[in-house]
């Protein structure tokens, strides 16, 4: 086929779309956190160059909320790693027929939307009549799940376990079960123990499907909002209000659209930061 | 026993206890929607004691201030719009992008792949301003448009499409086909399987957004599922065997869905790991 700009015709309807909605607000974004913009309030939107960005630098609510998106993406993501691999790990030992059942019963909480798996949780964790509590209380323990700042976190990161773990542990699964049985074959007629050959075989060949899911999780991790909204609304005391929530309730409770603007920048930035390092470390590992 | 047999014995075991963890809370809401209010709130065993259809008569039988079903078909259309129009849009524009030779193409192909790395939040808020000045706030399209122009659908199916062999096309061709009926003729039909997931995931990704319809919609009767759903917190938040019942009717479609479609979404899901 000749090269022809008509070509582009094809393309055409995407681009439109893509321009419009994602590079379009890309930009208006950016030059929108320059801006004091406020909504429904009659100041007109001034320019005021980085002072957004100063503003969240010094602002407490800024800290606290990435400090709790730190600890969510700190203890959910190596646990799902861990989990997902032991999982997938368990699932290969399967044969067959049954390996399809099994992974369907592990793939089932992500059934639920966020909401309905959110409501589910918090009934679970009601102090008085959830279900954890009175099951723990026949041993003497009665733990305040969502009212004690301590616990709020791990009860969510616990929810999220259940209702994500599905997802890796399906692709880790498949991950095991594009090693070549021959390289096992070898190993074992060479004497490798099981264990051995689990660490110093299977693991470094899954090692690229294992970077692929941390990464995933880890830019996931950093978006957390609709568990955290549902279940604790980022309480008691703001310890579980996420940057996403923050940047929620700035932009559409307070209106602040140029300064949520620039903590959606800052946001984008920790994880363009974050997703780099785990690059940069798994690089300097392979050479 | 010999070996094998019992480590797939002792694999089936532990398969069995760790999926009660993800298993029980699924059933204890399918049987709590059955209690009566009285048991939900004053743990007493697994199973109702007192089967009940009154949580589900209740919740079906108030549309004005549950409109469930309006939920339901409000997600039904929102998600099957967007998967058809991501999965139109993307298909061409990757297809012209892998196979034609167009001026400009690696720059602008660069652009869309940078953008995969974007995460949608930072979006939300001149999106919204762009919507409100549209005035599509509040409509189905504020949820439906913006998604085609993601980036994904077009990255996976240029991947896709660059493995299928050029004799093919050139073939068709030479026979005359003009190059829309090439790709409707020849492509399409050699790329069902990524294109059937790109639907799915694209459908499950509409079904399940929560932030966006948070965000983007307003009124009661224009909700989606997941919203709706979430505003029984709030209203109904004494109420749990309503709420229950409602979140158990909104999971049954994805639930059949799943039955149905379930090795396609694994096998999509998997092969998505495996790209690297």
């Amino acid at each position: 086929m000749k090269p022809r700009a008509s070509g582009w015709m094809f393309a055409a309807p995407y681009l439109t779309l893509f321009t419009a909605f994602v590079i379009g607000p890309l930009i208006f974004g950016f030059a929108l956190s320059l801006f004091r913009w406020e909504l429904l309030s009659n100041v007109k939107p001034t320019f005021v160059g980085f002072e957004n960005y100063v503003e969240a630098y010094r602002d407490p609510y800024v800290h606290q909320a990435l400090g709790a998106t730190l600890r969510f993406v700190w203890m959910a993501v190596p646990a799902t790693i861990l989990l997902a691999l032991v999982i997938a790990t368990g699932l290969n030992a399967v044969a067959g027929k049954r390996q399809g059942f099994w992974r369907a019963c592990i793939y089932v909480p992500h059934l639920l939307t966020v909401s309905v798996a959110s409501i589910l949780w918090r009934w679970f964790y009601n102090k008085e009549f959830g279900i954890l509590n009175a099951l723990l209380r026949p041993i003497g323990i009665e733990i305040p799940w969502l009212s004690d700042p301590a616990w709020a976190m791990p009860a969510i990161v616990l929810m999220t376990l259940w209702w994500t773990l599905g997802g890796p542990s399906v692709i880790l699964l498949s991950g095991l079960q594009n090693i070549p049985v021959s390289y096992l074959e070898a190993a074992s007629l060479d004497g490798a123990t099981p264990v051995q050959r689990y660490f110093r075989i299977i693991l470094p060949l899954m090692r690229p499907v294992l970077l692929f899911v941390t990464v995933m999780h880890v830019i996931g991790g950093f978006q957390v909002f609709g568990q955290v909204y549902m279940i604790t609304r980022g309480g008691p005391e703001l310890s579980t209000r996420s940057l996403v929530q923050y940047i929620y309730e700035t932009a559409f409770n307070n209106y602040r659209m140029g300064y949520a603007a620039a903590l959606s920048w800052i946001l984008f930035a920790v994880i363009a930061l974050f997703t780099l390092v785990q690059f940069r470390l798994m690089r300097e590992d392979r050479s | 026993m010999n070996k094998k047999s019992l480590r797939l014995f002792s694999a089936e075991v532990a398969m069995g206890v760790g999926s009660l963890f993800f298993v029980i809370p699924c059933l204890l809401l399918v049987l709590a929607a059955f209690k009566p209010d009285s048991e939900i709130v004053k743990f007493q065993g697994f199973l109702p004691k007192q089967w009940t259809l009154a949580n589900f008569q209740e919740v079906l039988g108030n549309p004005e201030e549950i409109p469930l079903l309006r939920w339901l078909f409000n997600s039904i259309t929102i998600s099957v719009s967007t998967a058809t129009l991501v999965l139109t849009v993307s298909s061409l524009a990757a297809w012209s992008m892998a196979r034609l030779r167009l001026p400009g193409k690696p720059i602008v192909y660069g652009i869309v792949l940078a953008t995969l790395m974007v995460p949608g939040q930072i979006l939300l808020v001149p999106i919204y301003l762009l919507l409100n000045t549209l005035g599509w706030l509040d409509t189905p399209l504020a949820l439906i448009v913006p998604a085609a122009g993601g980036a994904f659908g077009v990255f996976m199916l240029h991947q896709f499409f660059i493995g299928i062999p050029k004799d093919l096309e050139e073939a068709a061709a030479l026979d005359g086909c003009s190059r829309i009926s090439t790709f409707m003729n020849v492509i399409v039909p050699l790329s069902r399987a990524p294109m059937a997931t790109l639907f799915i995931f694209t459908f499950v990704g509409s079904w399940n957004d929560f932030l966006g319809p948070l965000v983007f919609l307003d009124s009661l009767e224009r909700y989606t599922l997941p919203v709706g759903i979430a505003l029984f917190q709030t209203s109904y938040f004494t109420e749990y065997g309503l709420t229950l019942a409602a979140s158990l009717l909104c999971t049954l479609p994805t639930f059949i869905a799943f039955m149905i479609f379930q090795r396609q979404l694994i096998s999509g899901m998997a092969a998505s790991g495996l790209k690297e």
